[in-house]
Parts: C-alpha cells; sequence; structure tokens
C-alpha cells in the first residue's frame, strides 16, 4: 500500500496535497502526526459535557487540517458539523457526530495500517 | 360656448323663479299684515263701543240712583210734614228744619205761575223755568239746574206739594237744591285722569253740565243749530242728524267723530228724571296708540319673519345652485374626458393602422420578392431577414396593444418568480447593443455594489419596462449621443428581507416638454410629432410602463429637459431570494481595471474587493501601458488586466496588442465591452486578447468571468515561483493547532523565511509587543484560537504602542473563506486574507507584494 492507495481508501485528494506540499515525505510526515492530533478528542469531549463553543473551535481546527492535508471526506463532514454548531444548531450537529466518527477512524486506520505496511 | 347657451335658459328660470317667490312672499306677507292690523282696528272699536256703552250704562245707572236718593229725601220731607198745617211760620220752619238735616243748602216753593218763593237758603231759580213747573204742575218728580242769587249753580230737585205760599196760594211744588258739585262729584264727571270724558246736555243740545274739555264744542254747536232748524242739512252729514234724533228720542247712540285730525268715540245715552242726555267722549288717540303700537310691533314680526323666510330661501336657493353649477361641471369635464379618449383612440386607431400596415406591407412585398427570385439564395435570404425584422416589429406592436387591453380591463397580472438581476440586466443590454450600435450612441452601463443579485420579481414585466426605457432613449436620441443605464441598491424601508434597487437610464437626446411630461403616462400619447415623425411606435410603451411599475409597487420618475435629454429613474423594493449564494471567492490576485469611466472603474474596484482580489485602475490605455511595464520591471506583475474597449485615445484592443509586445502573452487580458463583441472578436483574439466580459459587470459577472483563470493562472505561478527569495524575512505565526503550524513552518521554510510560532492570539500579540522594531515582517493570522481569536488579536496589535502596530500587514489564514469571513478580516484591519488549505504558491505571492 503506498501513500496514495491510502489517501483513497479513506477518500482523500493526494494529488492535491502532493500540487501543495512537493513532497511525499512532506506528505507522510504530516499524515503521521496527524494520528498524534488532539481536535477531534477535544471535540468529542467538548460536546458531551456540552461546551459548544469549545466543540466549534475544535472542529473548526479540524476542518482546517483536513484542507491542509487533502482530507477530503473528513473535511465535509467536519464542516457541516462546523456549520451546524455555527447556527447554534446543537441537535444536528450530534446527528452529524456519527459521520464525522466514522470519517475520522477511517483515516486514523487506514493511516495506522499504512505505517504497518511500511514498517513491515 | 355650447355650455353657455345650455345654462342659459336653466339659469334664467332659477333667477325669475326665485323673483317670483320673493315678490309673492312680500305680498302675501304685506296683506296679511294690512288684513290683520285693520281686523285688530275693528276689533278693538268694537272693544272701545261696549266699554263705552257700559260705562255709560254704568253712570247713566249711578245718576238714577243718586238723584233718586235725593228725591226720595224730598219726598221724605214732604211726608213728614203735614200740608194742612195752619200755621205757615211753623209749616216753614219745620219744612227748613228737615231739609237742613237731609243736608239740602236751599229750599223753596214753587207756585203754578213760575214764582219760587224762598225758605231756605239764597233764592234760586231754575235756569229753564218752564218745562220745570210745567212737569210740576203735571205732578212729576223733576230735576234741573240753576243757579242762585250769587250765580252759583246748583241742582233743583221738584216734587209736587201743596204748601201753602206767603201769599196764602197752595204751591204746586216743593223744590230742594244742592250745589252743581253734588252730582257731578258722584259722577265723577270732571276727573281729568279718566280715559273718557262726559258732557250732559239738554234736548235741545245746550249743556247742563260741560265737560272743562271744549275740544267738541264746534260739534255742539252745530247740534244745536240743527236741532233749532230741523231742516236736516248739516256739515258733518248724517252723523249730526242721527245723533240729534237719538237725542230726541231719548234713545242710545255710538259713532265716531273727527275732529281736528283725530278721531273720536261718542256715546250718548238719556239721563231718567229729567230730559238730560249723556254723552261720553272718548279720544281715539288711546285706542289708536294702543292699536298702531300693536300694528308696529306685528308688522315688524311679519317683516322680520318674511325676511328670515327669504334669507332661508336664498340660502337654500343659492346652495342648490352651486350644487347644479358643479355637477353641471363635472358632467362637463367627464364629457370632454370621454370625448378626448374617443378622439385619443380614433388617433391611435389611425396611427396604428398606419404603423401596422408598414411592416405588413413590407412582409407582404419580400415575400413576393422572395417568390420571385426563388432561386436566388442571396436573395431570399436578404427577403426573409427583412420579413423577419418587420414580423418582429408588427409582433412589438401586437404585444403593447394587448398589453394595453389587458391593463385598460385590469387583467395584466405579475408572476413573481425568483430571477437574477444580472440575466435581466444582461438580456436586455445584449438586446439593446444592436439598436444602441446602429444609431453609433455610446451606451454606458454601471452596476454600484449590486449585492443581492436574486430576487423576486416578473422577470418579463421587468425586461418589458427596462427594455421600454432604453428603447425609448435610443429612438430619442441622435445618431453619437449617449446613454447610461445605471444599477445601485440600498438597504429597503421595507425590511431585511427586501432590498431596494435603483435603476436609471439617462441619455442626451431630444428629451420631452414639462407639457408633454404631464401626460407621457396617457395611453395612446407621442412625442410631438414633429420632431419624431420618423420614429415608429405606439405610444403606449410608457402607460405600460408605469402601469407595471405601479404593480411591482416600484415608483417612477422622469426628469427632462428639451434637447438636454432625458432622467428616468426607478426604484423598486424588491424581495430578496433566498438562494444559498455561491460563495464567490477567488484568491487574491492584483488586477488591472482600464476604463475611461471613472465611476465603472470605482465601482468594479470595489465589487472585485468583496471577492477577494486587489485591483488598480487607470482611465486610459497609455497609462495602462505604462503601469503594466513599471510593475513588470518591479517583478510584481499584474494577473489578469480587464481593458475597456472603447478607450479615448489607444481602444482596447490596441492596448492590448501594445501590452502582449511587451511582455509576451502570459498574463490574460479581458475585454470588456457593453457592446456586442462578436464583430470585433477576430481581432481582438489576434491582438492577444483572452476573453470578453459583457457589462454590466455584476459580482458574479466578475467572478465566473476571471474563476476559469483560476487554473492558468496557478501553473503560471508555479514557474515564477523559484526565483522568489524571502530569506532572512522574519514572520510570525498565530495558530492554535500544532499539525497546522507545522505545515505552515514546512511550507514557509522552502522560502527561507523564519517562522516564530505564537500558539494562540494572546501569544502572538505578546510576542509582537515584545518584539524590537522591525523585527517581525509579517504577521499570520489564524482566525479561531483559544483566549484570543485573530480578530480581536488584530484589532489589539492595531490598536498598540509599537512603531509597526499600523504598518506591519496582517494576513488571515482561515477555513472560512466566505467573503462575509474577508470582510470580517479587512475591518478588523488586517491587509489580506489567504484561505486554507495554505496554498505555497499564493502565500508566497501575498508576502511578496507586502515584504518587497
Amino acid at each position: 500500500m503506498n501513500l496514495k492507495e491510502c489517501y483513497i481508501s479513506f477518500g482523500g485528494d493526494y494529488d492535491e496535497v502532493l500540487g501543495r506540499l512537493r513532497r511525499e515525505q512532506t506528505v507522510q510526515k504530516f499524515v503521521y502526526k496527524f494520528l498524534d492530533d488532539k481536535s477531534f478528542f477535544q471535540f468529542e469531549a467538548s460536546m458531551k459535557s456540552r461546551g459548544y463553543e469549545e466543540a466549534l473551535r475544535a472542529v473548526h481546527t479540524l476542518k482546517g487540517i483536513c484542507q491542509n492535508l487533502s482530507f477530503s471526506r473528513l473535511y465535509e463532514s467536519s464542516s457541516l458539523v462546523t456549520n451546524a454548531l455555527k447556527e447554534n444548531d446543537y441537535d444536528k450537529a450530534i446527528e452529524m457526530m456519527p459521520q464525522l466518527s466514522e470519517d475520522y477512524h477511517q483515516i486514523i486506520h487506514s493511516v495506522e495500517e499504512y505505517k504497518n505496511s511500511k514498517e513491515e | 360656448m355650447k355650455i353657455r347657451k345650455k345654462r342659459d335658459p336653466a339659469m334664467q328660470f332659477l333667477i325669475f323663479s326665485f323673483i317670483g317667490v320673493l315678490l309673492f312672499s312680500i305680498v302675501v306677507f304685506s296683506v296679511l299684515g294690512i288684513y290683520m292690523s285693520q281686523k285688530s282696528k275693528n276689533a278693538i272699536t268694537e272693544i272701545g263701543e261696549i266699554y263705552m256703552s257700559g260705562m255709560n250704562q254704568q253712570i247713566s245707572g249711578h245718576f238714577d240712583t243718586v238723584i233718586g236718593l235725593r228725591f226720595d229725601q224730598v219726598k221724605g220731607i214732604i211726608s213728614v210734614v203735614p200740608t194742612d198745617n195752619t200755621d205757615r211760620e211753623q209749616l216753614y220752619e219745620e219744612l227748613i228744619y228737615r231739609a237742613k238735616v237731609r243736608g239740602f243748602d236751599y229750599l223753596a216753593l214753587c207756585s203754578e205761575e213760575g214764582v219760587f218763593e224762598t225758605l231756605y237758603g239764597a233764592s234760586i231759580q231754575p235756569g229753564n223755568p218752564a218745562p220745570f213747573v210745567e212737569a210740576l204742575a203735571q205732578g212729576e218728580q223733576r230735576v234741573a239746574v240753576g243757579v242762585d242769587s250769587t250765580g252759583k249753580e246748583v241742582v233743583l230737585f221738584g216734587i209736587d206739594a201743596s204748601y201753602p205760599m206767603r201769599d196764602g196760594s197752595k204751591c204746586t211744588g216743593l223744590v230742594a237744591a244742592v250745589p252743581l258739585e253734588y252730582i257731578t262729584d258722584f259722577l265723577a264727571l270732571q276727573d281729568e285722569n279718566q280715559l273718557m270724558y262726559y258732557h250732559i246736555i239738554r234736548p235741545d243740545g245746550s249743556f247742563v253740565i260741560q265737560n272743562r274739555n271744549m275740544e267738541l264744542a264746534g260739534f255742539f254747536e252745530q247740534l244745536q243749530e240743527q236741532l233749532q232748524s230741523e231742516s236736516g242739512n248739516s256739515l258733518q252729514g248724517t252723523l249730526i242728524e242721527e245723533f240729534g234724533s237719538a237725542l230726541k228720542n231719548h234713545k242710545k247712540y255710538s259713532g265716531t267723530l273727527e275732529v281736528d285730525g283725530e278721531k273720536r268715540h261718542i256715546c250718548g245715552i238719556s239721563l231718567p228724571y229729567s230730559e238730560w242726555y249723556l254723552v261720553a267722549v272718548m279720544p281715539y288717540s288711546v285706542l289708536d296708540d294702543t292699536i298702531n303700537r300693536l300694528s308696529n310691533q306685528r308688522m315688524i314680526l311679519t317683516l322680520l319673519s318674511c325676511a328670515s323666510i327669504l334669507v332661508i330661501l336664498t340660502l337654500v336657493f343659492s346652495r342648490y345652485f352651486s350644487i347644479t353649477r358643479s355637477q353641471m361641471l363635472e358632467l362637463e369635464e367627464a364629457r370632454q374626458k370621454a370625448v378626448e379618449s374617443s378622439k385619443a383612440k380614433s388617433e391611435f386607431l389611425a396611427n396604428m393602422s398606419h404603423d401596422i400596415r408598414t411592416p405588413m406591407n413590407a412582409i407582404v412585398g419580400m415575400t413576393a420578392i422572395a417568390t420571385a427570385h426563388i432561386d436566388d439564395q442571396k436573395q431570399v435570404q436578404n427577403c426573409l431577414r427583412k420579413i423577419t425584422l418587420s414580423s418582429k416589429h408588427l409582433l412589438g406592436l401586437i404585444n403593447d396593444v394587448l398589453d394595453m387591453s389587458k391593463i385598460e380591463s385590469g387583467k395584466l397580472t405579475l408572476t413573481t418568480e425568483q430571477i437574477s438581476l444580472k440575466e435581466v440586466v444582461e438580456g436586455v443590454v445584449n438586446i439593446m447593443q444592436p439598436q444602441v450600435k446602429a444609431k453609433r450612441q455610446t451606451f454606458d452601463i454601471h452596476v454600484e455594489n449590486i449585492l443581492t443579485e436574486n430576487i423576486w420579481c416578473d422577470s418579463v414585466r421587468l425586461n418589458q419596462v427596462l427594455l421600454n426605457l432604453l428603447s425609448n432613449a435610443t429612438k430619442y436620441t441622435p445618431e453619437g449621443g449617449s446613454i447610461q443605464l445605471s444599477l445601485s441598491e440600498e438597504k429597503s424601508p421595507k425590511g431585511e428581507n427586501y432590498i431596494r434597487t435603483h435603476i436609471k437610464v439617462k441619455d442626451n437626446g431630444i428629451g420631452m416638454s414639462p407639457d408633454f411630461l404631464k401626460r407621457i403616462y396617457e395611453s395612446y400619447s407621442r412625442a410631438d410629432g414633429v420632431r419624431v415623425s420618423k420614429t415608429q411606435g405606439t405610444g403606449l410603451g410608457m402607460a405600460i410602463t408605469k402601469y407595471i411599475v405601479d404593480a411591482m409597487e416600484g415608483s417612477i420618475d422622469i426628469k427632462s429637459e428639451i434637447d438636454k435629454g432625458t432622467e428616468v429613474s426607478l426604484t423598486f423594493d424588491f424581495e430578496k431570494a433566498v438562494v444559498l449564494e455561491m460563495d464567490m471567492v477567488l484568491p487574491s490576485w492584483s488586477m488591472l481595471v482600464v476604463d475611461d469611466d471613472e465611476l465603472l472603474c470605482r465601482t468594479a474596484i470595489n465589487t472585485l474587493k468583496t471577492i477577494g482580489i486587489n485591483a488598480d485602475w487607470v482611465l486610459s490605455g497609455e497609462k495602462a501601458i505604462e503601469l503594466v511595464t513599471q510593475h513588470h520591471k518591479k517583478g510584481d506583475d499584474y494577473q489578469i488586466i480587464l481593458l475597456d474597449w472603447k478607450l479615448p485615445g489607444m481602444n482596447g484592443i490596441q492596448v492590448a496588442k501594445e501590452i502582449r509586445r511587451n511582455l509576451g502573452d502570459e498574463m490574460p487580458i479581458l475585454l470588456i465591452s457593453a457592446y456586442d463583441y462578436s464583430e470585433f472578436e477576430e481581432e481582438a483574439r489576434e491582438a492577444g486578447i483572452n476573453g470578453f466580459i459583457s457589462k454590466p459587470l455584476f459580482k458574479s459577472t466578475l467572478y465566473h468571468a476571471l474563476r476559469q483563470y483560476m487554473d492558468t493562472q496557478t501553473e503560471n505561478d508555479q514557474t515564477l515561483n523559484s526565483n522568489i527569495d524571502l530569506s532572512g524575512r522574519r514572520i510570525l505565526l498565530a495558530e492554535d493547532n500544532e499539525l497546522n503550524w507545522e505545515v505552515a513552518s514546512e511550507l514557509l521554510s522552502d522560502l527561507g523565511v523564519e517562522l516564530d510560532w505564537a500558539e494562540d492570539g494572546q501569544i502572538c500579540l505578546d510576542k509582537f509587543q515584545k518584539s524590537s522594531a522591525g523585527h517581525y515582517d509579517a504577521i499570520l493570522m489564524d482566525i479561531r484560537m483559544p483566549h484570543m481569536t485573530g480578530y480581536e488579536a488584530t484589532k489589539a496589535i492595531r490598536g498598540i504602542n509599537h512603531p509597526d502596530a499600523l504598518s506591519i500587514p496582517i494576513i488571515a489564514m482561515s477555513a472560512d473563506a466566505f467573503s462575509d469571513d474577508i470582510q470580517h478580516c479587512l475591518e478588523c484591519g488586517m491587509n489580506a486574507h489567504i484561505a486554507k488549505p495554505i496554498d505555497v504558491i499564493e502565500l508566497t505571492r501575498l508576502l511578496k507584494r507586502y515584504l518587497i
């Protein structure tokens, strides 16, 4: 499994990200870094404790990362949640959380798989 | 004149009947007044007569009682004193005593011969002894007036009695007397305060008792003469005669007598115990005064009531008259209107039949020609083209007429739909281009800050209005004139959901006279025939326009001056359409706009700013070339150039050629034009024009036209990128997410930039504040950060006391790339906005702009 296949598996735009970051090395570095990013967990925790302000910031950051790394699918779902929170439509945001979570874990799963295949 | 003739008989009738009523009421009231006063006079006279005869009766009764009483006393004397007393002296003493006791002042015996022997008091003698003595001799009781020896008037009461007289003979009667005052006092005959006064006369007319009021002396003298002569010819006519006969026959009499021009009422009655006659006189003046006062009052009241009735009558009449007159005027006005409208309609029909016939003839004629030359393809094509034109014209005419009849029957309704103002205006401009071109007129279109393009409106009708106004403008503007269409918007007073849109059509054509301006919305009117005899149309355009604008609840205002031009302003409050408007954001290119119209430049620059583009503008092609070259030398080329086709001096195509010659083919050059560009398209392409943008320059027009250059632009830049050197520059990057920070740092490190990380807005502010002057060259600012957002941080930085506080470039870097967000960034004091994902080329270009 190469990095492009990994991107395809979780719905990202590899060509685009490569166009911007130039080197596969760089892309890989950042994708690995994404595994350690806390934004998603901050978001989940804030939603649970109804800290919607904080949740918005976290999901917004997640959205920014997605843009930087061209995680198109996760960008979509995080964008929707961001908009819902901006409009104070919390029910809608909660409704969309499973999708966001799925997209997020798909990335994590794919990247880990890719990482493992590299290390082997 | 007709009106006057018509109105006159009615007026005459009204005036005559009014005068008639006036006269009639005056006559009726006067007759009534006179009749009433006559009646009351008669009534008063009757009352006076009744009153007087009653009074006379009463006085006569009174007289009867008084005289009767005295007679009884004298009888009493006779009854107590016997006549057969032989002692004469003793008898006389007895009589005197009795007489004194009974209050008589005189006592005498009367002999048959009429000799009076006074027994007591002064000697007395009746004024007219003969009838007195005669009556005594016949044994009657008689009263008479006489005088005593001192000349005092007395009243004598004589009763038959046979006392012996001094000479021994028997007397015929005893006569006792009292002073005359006795009667007058008793009868109150001399009271001056009385309404009436009295005389007592004898049958011969001489006075027994005469009142001090002697105004009737003449009358009584005449009466005496009449009675003496017995002839019956008299001055007072029958009155004295009647009175005389009544007097003789001792009858009652009542009548009126005029003395010294004043009427008097006379009433006579005979008195008992004597031949006397009581005459009561009442001056009429007393009655007359009362009656006159009464009748005067009645007259005044009558006149007053007459006057008041007349006044009311006049008021009613004049009111009725004015109502009638205004009704007649209205009627006349309505008639005039109807006549005018029917005249306008027949005129219109005459015009229309001509107007319809012209294209119809063309169609028929051209069809014939085409048939004749059916093999000549060119000729047929030409004919068909002309037929198409004529049919279109004909269709236009018929549509107008149909619209007008719909409007007149109230059937024109609006079909409100969601439309794009841009599409409507573009469509209108497209349709107008051939007409404008045919007359070689300049056509400027200004779209000022129209942010709301999607609205609820009837696009067909709006189209119709705009087309009508614009075609009027071209129609009435001579060749080479200029026509301007401007659009702008402002907040609507109708509320948040509405937008007020102003549309202005301006020309410098022949204009209209103020008189015509007044009738401009009338159906079937057309600007004066002499100046525009060639112009064709139904004359319904403005009436339809006005109606549609009214139906859309808009307003239309026309300013016009002969030979100066016309300006039509439309104002509508359109409901905003709730479409999720596409977020129109383009990379922050630098652009150059070239147009000789400064207003257009400014509005275009503003519109470009809202989609994230920074642009410069110049007014002429020469300046544009200069500026482009200048920027090229600095290594900061414009990325896109917008060129107006029509420019003073060099036109757009020439400018493009020049730029291409100097700088090569890299940067896109777009031609903006309000005209149909198909004609010069080839020439323009050859000159190196990449594309065309049609005016009006709406936001979406610009966005869609420019978007296609986004990709080529990026590619172009990538090749340019390598020679950019930003080494040694120090940039402060505020970003709360480590990953994002690393991405940015990774990207920027390639450029040789030294990056400093601030984890949030607060840290960024602190770091900047602590830095020495010129330490940082720029700040990249994320927006959503904990503790302090990018907006707040920027505001704070711009506000602190630091030499670079105002000058340091701050570039927003955010995942939010809506135009609202960009606007907000600029408002907070940031210089530019770059959307995530961070595009290194884009970022480099921006940095280059601010750092070099």
